[in-house]
């Protein structure tokens, strides 16, 4: 006790001790969020103070946007309202042969119980800005938790699918592109119904699809969809077209090179499908693999082929 | 009358009147609401931590009222901010804050150049440190850009002190004044 310094030099613990503490507990956030994403509740109570600060700072921007929307001239008004017009036609055979099919589809699903399998109910969303992590580009909604979006939702845009919802907050969401890296989406070919994994590759906005035999039947310009095993994304979305395929009988797998469809970059309004995906059977458990699956983001656990 | 040229050694002295909890929370608030402006593209990549740099700054002057503990909690806000896994902001501030106040009393005998200098050594290793995080856990090197972040920052130091010291010179203007 005698070797205690008096009460008003009394600083509490030193620097030292503060910064093993403090240190530790960042470490121990870290990998808690990273392994086990067990800290969505506390991302999600963190945002909701520092949501007004965010608005804040996004609002001198969404005006100007705002203004310049307002002082659009009639011309490019009257050029974009001709290529809707066309877009339209052009989809409107479509529409109605899709018409046809949820009709005999229905009637199918009456037969069996549970729910279609089709993309059908969705919320419109403003992509308010890019996030802010410089490491991975994401896309900030306008829609969150109140709006009934959820994590794994798939969000897609006129042509075709964007990405995925990774992070909701109680008005805000973010979505993964489909571009980044690791970004796993389960897709088919249209034209012969071969299925594999697209997965993003991070730079230059485009996807490889990994793990396709030389062998594989894939030609440049083939069409990729959602194939909807994995119970995130429905299926039939228009995911990406094949730009190269390069087989070198050197190497086992095919690489294969692909465009989304969407435009993945220039987009304002997504839609955002909310719609439940059925119940999926539990997975089989194989001997060595005994983790559970994470419920966090389904489509970023990136499936075996 | 005193010029500005010689702020710094008036500098010196107003810090020693306490900044009120106002100011502190105020210009953190400010610093928070410029690195929540919707950045994107390489701007990103080069924008400036202001939260880090103010944060530093009253870690400097006022060791008694910002330390460790405020710094893990600023460092959570941006982790949320910028959408990156939680902690690795939290704990790149808190090291930065130790280091502050290592060698505060060292940084604060020297005029705001060298201070800059010493200020943009902490914020390359914060820089540095986020940046081997995301490596590790996988992403790919984002770009160059990335690497004057911290630069600039560091080159905000002396308008910032500047801008930070402006209350207490007035208040002992006034006092002196009176």
């Amino acid at each position: 006790m005698i070797h205690d310094p008096p009460p008003f030099f009394h600083r509490g613990p030193s620097p030292l001790a503060r910064l093993t503490f403090f240190s530790l507990v960042a470490i121990a956030i870290m990998i808690a969020d990273h392994r086990f994403g067990a800290l969505e509740a506390l991302r999600l109570s963190l945002s909701v103070l520092v949501h007004p600060l965010q608005q804040a700072a996004a609002a001198p921007a969404a005006m100007l946007g705002r203004l310049s929307d307002y002082f659009t001239s009639q011309d490019r008004l009257l050029k974009e309202n001709q290529e809707l017009k066309t877009k339209l036609l052009e989809y409107a055979a479509d529409a109605q042969k899709a018409q046809l099919l949820a009709t005999e589809q229905k009637h199918l699903a009456d037969m069996s119980p549970g729910r279609s399998r089709y993309a059908t109910d969705g919320v419109l969303a403003e992509m308010l800005s890019y996030g802010r992590n410089p490491f991975t580009r994401k896309l900030v909604l306008d829609k969150g938790l109140s709006q009934g979006v959820q994590s794994g939702m798939p969000v897609i845009d006129a042509d075709g699918v964007v990405g995925q919802v990774t992070a909701v907050g109680t008005f805000t969401s973010e979505a993964t592109l489909l571009t980044e890296k690791d970004q796993a989406v389960p897709v088919m070919l249209t034209r012969n119904g071969l299925r594999a994994i697209a997965v993003g590759s991070g730079k230059d906005g485009s996807i490889d699809v990994p793990f396709m035999p030389v062998s594989a039947d894939i030609q440049n310009g083939d069409l990729f969809v959602t194939s909807g095993i994995d119970g995130t994304y429905p299926p039939g979305l228009v995911v990406a077209r094949v730009t190269a395929v390069e087989k070198n009988a050197a190497y086992v797998f095919a690489k294969i090179t692909a465009k989304p469809a969407a435009g993945v970059d220039n987009h304002r309004f997504v839609r955002i499908l909310t719609a439940k995906r059925p119940e999926l059977p539990p997975p089989p458990s194989s001997g060595d693999d005994k983790r559970p699956v994470r419920e966090k983001a389904p489509g970023r656990a990136r499936p075996r082929p | 009358m005193r010029t500005p040229a010689d702020l710094t050694p008036v500098a010196r002295d107003v810090m020693k009147l306490p900044a009120g909890p106002g100011l502190i929370i105020g210009s953190l608030l400010a610093a928070y609401l410029f690195n929540a402006l919707p950045w994107s593209g390489w701007l990103l990549l080069a924008r400036p931590d202001l939260v880090m740099i103010v944060m530093l700054f009253w870690v400097i002057h006022q060791p008694g009222s910002v330390g460790q503990g405020l710094a893990f909690f600023l460092g959570l806000a941006m982790d949320v901010n910028d959408s990156m896994l939680l902690g690795q902001h939290a704990l790149a501030y808190v090291l930065v804050a130790y280091g502050a106040q290592v060698i505060r009393v060292r940084i604060l005998s020297f005029p705001l150049g060298e201070q800059t200098l010493h200020v943009a050594g902490l914020a390359i290793g914060a820089s540095l440190m986020i940046l081997l995080l995301n490596l590790l856990l996988g992403a790919d090197f984002p770009g160059a850009a990335i690497l004057l972040s911290p630069v600039i920052a560091a080159m905000l130091w002396a308008p910032i002190s500047g801008i930070l010291y402006l209350p207490g010179l007035r208040r002992m203007r006034r006092e002196s004044a009176s």
